[in-house]
């Protein structure tokens, strides 16, 4: 019942922030209409940094407790963000397209967020080559929290560093929010809108693969 | 206590393999160079910088032509044969791929760094 109650609220807000975004936002200087896109393109980069943060807390947890239910969440954690993360990676290179004038420019933005995207690939390929369930935890926990060692330096060092096409972020170097203010109450509305959603998501994958195990239990005992 | 000299042993390569990484791949990171190595590439390169202002004309046989100081200091004329870039005048930065020929830059592709300021249009409407 809350469940859906939940869902019918995300997708209200969903439709509250699409609206907003196409008739509320103003057109932006030098962007125009095209600033539109920033407000799918920032909220799933965030995403996708909570995912990884979280799934290095629930690895850290694994490995203090040794529950297998904090694998379960830390490895969904990882898949989301991988998720989000390419949905990051294609609507930048869309918006690099429009903006810059290419749509893969092998700029250190994109460089850094290709690695990530490898980095974290790479942890799914390594769980599905492991059959031992504790094994399979115990490996995937050690690589979840190596990985969020890159993660930082990835996201928010190299690409400082460097010269970029990629714009500043909002909150740019000198601790100010350039940003009308319109468009700031909607992009905060798409950030946690979409944060909202990615919990939705995890808690969904981590009670369906909790639900699962007794089934396949209950499997085996019939065709016994 | 064997099992945390396993651990830190463990870390120190991890840690290790981590900063010789950034250290290889520091310079392969950024594909944008300067005009000084323009000039010495046989190739197509990539050039970025900040056109000087007011610097943009069209020339007489319909070419883009600009000033481009890049991160070096050192300012060159680049030549674009496309169409002119949209938000060529907000640009805060760009990036001029092609080669450096006949003591000028010839652009085949010009990318665009717009300023990352998200403002209200003040030309709206």
């Amino acid at each position: 019942m809350s469940q859906s109650i939940r869902n019918s609220m995300i997708a209200l807000g969903i439709l509250g922030v699409l609206y907003a975004v196409f008739f509320l936002v103003p057109p932006a200087q030098g962007l125009g209409e095209k600033v539109r896109i920033a407000f799918f393109h920032i909220p799933v980069a965030w995403v996708s940094v909570l995912a990884f943060v979280l799934s290095a807390f629930w690895a850290f947890q694994y490995l203090k407790t040794r529950q297998l239910e904090y694998d379960q969440k830390s490895a969904t954690a990882a898949g989301l963000g991988l998720v989000f993360c390419l949905l990051a990676t294609v609507s930048g290179a869309v918006f690099a397209k429009i903006t810059w004038g290419a749509y893969w420019n092998w700029d250190p933005r994109q460089t850094t967020i290709f690695i990530l995207l490898l980095i974290y690939g790479a942890s799914l390929a390594l769980r599905s080559a492991i059959e031992d369930t504790e094994q399979k935890a115990k490996v995937s926990a050690i690589y979840s929290l190596l990985a969020f060692l890159t993660m930082p330096f990835l996201v928010f060092v190299i690409p400082r560093y460097y010269f970029s096409l990629h714009p500043a972020p909002v909150i740019n170097g000198a601790g100010k929010i350039d940003m009308d203010i319109t468009m700031l109450v909607v992009l905060i509305a798409a950030v946690v809108v979409s944060t909202a959603v990615f919990w939705q998501l995890l808690c969904y994958y981590v009670g369906r693969s909790n639900n699962h195990e007794p089934v396949k239990l209950n499997k085996t005992e019939v065709s016994l | 206590m064997t099992m945390k000299k396993r651990y830190s042993f463990g870390l120190c390569i991890v840690v290790s393999f981590f900063i010789f990484s950034i250290v290889t791949f520091k310079d392969s990171l950024a594909p944008y160079v300067s005009f000084a190595e323009a000039k010495a590439a046989n190739g197509i390169v990539q050039v970025q910088g900040t056109p000087t202002n007011d610097s943009v004309s069209i020339t007489s046989d319909k070419k883009l032509s600009f000033r481009l100081r890049d991160q070096t200091g050192e300012e060159e004329l680049v030549v674009y044969t496309g169409a002119k870039p949209e938000g060529l005048e907000y640009a805060t930065g760009i990036v001029a791929i092609g080669k450096y020929q006949n003591n000028q830059f010839q652009a085949e592709k010009l990318l665009v760094k717009c300023p990352s300021k998200y403002q209200r249009s003040v030309n709206q409407e």
